[in-house]
C-alpha cells in the first residue's frame, strides 16, 4: 500500500505552509491561531505515529511490570478482591499481548517492501524470455493474488469517492483478519 | 542488488535506464534532464510577479515593439502544470494593435507526468489549421527566461461542460443532453480522423520522431513508461512487472502511422454553448506520431463513459461504442483492429498508473510541486486502474 499516513502528512502540510497560510486573512485571528495548530498537530503526528506502536508496547510492558509487583503488596484487608482479580486478568492478557506483538509495524512494512521487491524481480526475470505457456501457471499465480489484494486495496481507499460502484464492497474489516 | 536512491539518482543509474529504454530523442531528453535535477530544492511558490518578468523576457527575445502585460492571475485547473492568465497590449503582427488575452503553461520542478513544452508547442501550432486549437505564441522549452520550461497560448473561448451540469474532476462524467451530443459527437469524430490521416511530412515537428514499420512504435510505448516506472516507482508491484511483459510479448506491429493526441476525450475539449460549436482542442502534451489506437483506445476507457437516459454506456458521454467506432471508421478512412486495441487498452492502462502510483508519489514526496497534496490524493485511485488492468490481461492476449 502506497498511500500511507507518511506521504499524506508531508504533502498536506507543504499546501498548508505554501498556500492555504498566505492566503488567510492576517486579521482573522482565529484563524491564525488554529492553522498555526493545526500544523502542529500534524507535525506532531508526523513524528510520533513511527514510533507510535513502538512507544505502546513499551509503555504496556511497564505497566506490566509494575502491576506485577503491585498486586502481591496490595493488602487483602485494604482492597477488594474484585479490584485484585481485575488486576490480575488484566496482566494476563498483557502477558498474551506482549507476546504476540514481537514485530514493530515499521518491520512488518519493511517486510512488504522487501517481498514486493524481490517478487517483481523474479516475476520480470520469468517473464522476460519465456513465452506465455511457459509461464502461464507463474503468471495466473500474479493475477490470482493481485486481484485479492487489489480488493482490500480499493476497500481500503473506499471513502476517497474513485469507485464506481462502492456498495460492492465489504467492510474493510471483513477482509482483514485481527492478528 | 546494488540499493538505488531514486530520490538522488547516480549519473551510472540514469545512463543505465537511457540505454535499457530506447525511446524518442526529446521524450529522452526531458525525462533525463528531470532525473538530473531530482537531487536539487524542491518546488517553492512563485509570484506572479516573477512569472510577469518571466514572459517579459520570453516576449522580447522574439517580439521588438513595446508590449504590456496586465491582469494577471493564477488559474486553477489540472494536477501538472502552472498556469497563469494575463492580457497583452501589444501591435500583434499581421493584426495591428491588439488586446490579446493569453496563458502561460509552466512546467512545476517535476510534473506528474513529465512532458516537452517544444512538442506541445510543434504539435499546437502543427494542427492550427485542421481542427480548432487555440493560437501559440512562444515557448521556452528549457526555462532560458522563465524558471521552469513554459509556452504562451492565446485564451480560448469555450466551456468544458454546459455551465448548468455538474461533473467531477476535468469535465469527467458530464451529462449532456441529447440535443447536445448529436452536434457535438459529429466534430468529435471529424476532429479525431483529422488528427489521425493529418500529414505531419511537411509540418516542423523536428521535436518528434517517426516509427519504422513494424513494431517500433509500440516498443517505444512501453519502454517510455517502464522507464517512468522504474525512475519513480517506491514499492514494487509484481502485476506491474507482469503488465510489462505482457505488453512486450504481445507487441502489436503498426499498420498505419497518424497523428495521436493521447488525451483525446471530454473535458479535453472547450464548446461554444451558444451554437454547440467545439471552439478547441486542448492537452496536446502527450501527442505523439504513432499508432491511431492509443487515441481510440483511451476515449472509449470506461473511466471517461457516462450513461445516458436509458442507461446505455456512451463513450465520453456522446453515443455508444459500437456507433463511435463505425462514424470513426468511416469519417478516417482507417480499419480498427480489435487486438491492437486491446494492447493499446493495457497499454494506457499501464501508464495511468504510473503517473497516479509512482510518479505521484515520488514527486510529492520530494516536494516537487505546485500541487503535492493533489497528486497525493491521485496515489489513492492506483488500485482501481491496477485492477481494470489485470481484468484486461486475464482476458488474454
Amino acid at each position: 500500500m502506497q498511500m500511507r499516513p507518511e506521504i499524506q502528512i508531508k504533502s498536506v502540510l507543504k499546501a498548508m505552509v505554501d498556500v492555504v497560510i498566505p492566503a488567510l486573512d492576517p486579521d482573522n485571528q482565529l484563524a491564525q491561531e488554529q492553522i498555526k495548530l493545526c500544523m502542529g498537530l500534524l507535525d506532531l503526528l508526523s513524528r510520533q505515529l513511527p514510533l507510535q506502536f513502538r512507544f505502546d508496547c513499551d509503555e504496556l510492558a511497564r505497566l506490566r511490570s509494575m502491576g506485577a509487583e503491585l498486586l502481591p503488596l496490595a493488602d487483602p484487608h485494604s482492597t477488594d478482591a474484585a479490584a485484585r482479580q481485575a488486576l490480575t486478568d488484566a496482566l494476563k492478557v498483557s502477558d498474551d499481548v506482549l507476546r504476540r506483538a514481537k514485530a514493530d509495524p515499521s518491520e512488518v512494512v519493511s517486510s512488504v517492501r522487501a517481498l514486493r521487491a524481490a517478487t517483481g524481480e523474479l516475476v520480470k526475470q520469468a517473464c522476460a524470455t519465456g513465452q506465455r505457456s511457459d509461464t502461464a501457471r507463474l503468471e495466473n499465480l500474479v493475477l490470482e493474488h493481485s486481484r485479492d489484494q487489489l480488493l482490500r486495496d480499493r476497500t481500503w481507499l473506499l471513502p476517497q469517492g474513485w469507485e464506481r460502484d462502492p456498495a460492492k464492497f465489504p467492510p474493510i474489516d471483513t477482509l482483514i483478519p485481527s492478528v | 542488488m546494488l540499493a538505488i536512491d531514486k530520490n538522488k539518482p547516480s549519473p551510472e543509474w540514469i545512463e543505465s535506464l537511457r540505454e535499457r529504454f530506447p525511446i524518442e530523442a526529446e521524450i529522452d531528453r526531458i525525462l533525463t534532464r528531470r532525473l538530473k535535477r531530482r537531487a536539487g530544492p524542491s518546488y517553492a511558490p512563485l509570484t506572479l510577479e516573477s512569472m510577469i518578468e518571466g514572459v517579459r523576457a520570453l516576449i522580447r527575445s522574439d517580439h521588438s515593439g513595446p508590449f504590456e502585460i496586465t491582469q494577471a492571475k493564477w488559474l486553477t485547473g489540472g494536477a501538472s502544470k502552472l498556469q497563469m492568465s494575463f492580457v497583452l497590449d501589444w501591435q500583434r503582427p499581421g493584426v495591428g494593435h491588439e488586446l490579446t488575452r493569453m496563458v502561460l503553461r509552466m512546467e512545476p520542478s517535476e510534473s506528474i507526468v513529465e512532458t516537452s513544452r517544444l512538442r506541445e508547442f510543434q504539435l499546437i501550432r502543427a494542427v492550427q489549421d485542421v481542427v480548432p486549437v487555440p493560437p501559440v505564441f512562444w515557448c521556452d522549452s528549457t526555462g532560458e527566461f522563465l524558471p521552469y520550461p513554459a509556452l504562451i497560448y492565446g485564451f480560448a473561448q469555450g466551456v468544458t461542460k454546459p455551465t448548468t451540469s455538474a461533473s467531477g474532476v476535468s469535465g469527467l462524467g458530464t451529462q449532456l443532453s441529447k440535443t447536445l451530443r448529436d452536434a457535438l459527437f459529429p466534430q468529435f469524430i471529424d476532429s479525431l480522423a483529422r488528427i489521425h490521416n493529418f500529414d505531419y511530412h511537411n509540418a516542423d515537428l523536428s521535436a518528434f520522431e517517426v516509427p519504422e514499420p513494424g513494431t517500433q512504435c509500440a516498443l517505444w510505448s512501453i519502454n517510455w513508461w517502464e522507464r517512468v516506472w522504474e525512475e519513480d516507482c517506491d514499492e514494487d508491484v509484481p502485476l506491474m512487472r507482469l503488465a510489462a511483459a505482457w505488453l512486450r510479448r504481445n507487441l502489436p506491429v503498426l499498420e498505419s502511422p497518424g497523428l495521436v493526441h493521447a488525451d483525446y476525450r471530454v473535458g479535453n475539449f472547450l464548446f461554444t454553448e451558444a451554437d454547440s460549436r467545439i471552439s478547441a482542442w486542448l492537452d496536446w502534451e502527450l501527442g505523439r506520431i504513432g499508432d491511431p489506437h492509443q487515441d481510440l483506445a483511451w476515449t472509449t476507457n470506461p473511466a471517461f463513459g457516462v450513461r445516458d437516459e436509458s442507461g446505455q454506456m456512451l463513450v465520453c458521454g456522446l453515443a455508444p461504442e459500437a456507433e463511435f467506432f463505425a462514424a470513426y471508421e468511416k469519417a478516417s478512412g482507417r480499419q480498427v483492429n480489435p487486438k491492437t486495441l486491446h494492447w493499446y487498452k493495457v497499454l494506457n492502462a499501464y501508464s495511468i498508473i504510473t503517473l497516479t502510483l509512482a510518479t505521484g508519489y515520488r514527486i510529492a514526496r520530494n516536494g516537487k510541486t505546485h500541487q503535492d497534496v493533489l497528486v497525493t490524493w491521485l496515489v489513492g485511485i492506483a488500485p482501481m486502474l491496477l485492477d481494470d488492468m489485470r481484468e484486461l490481461i486475464a482476458q488474454g492476449d
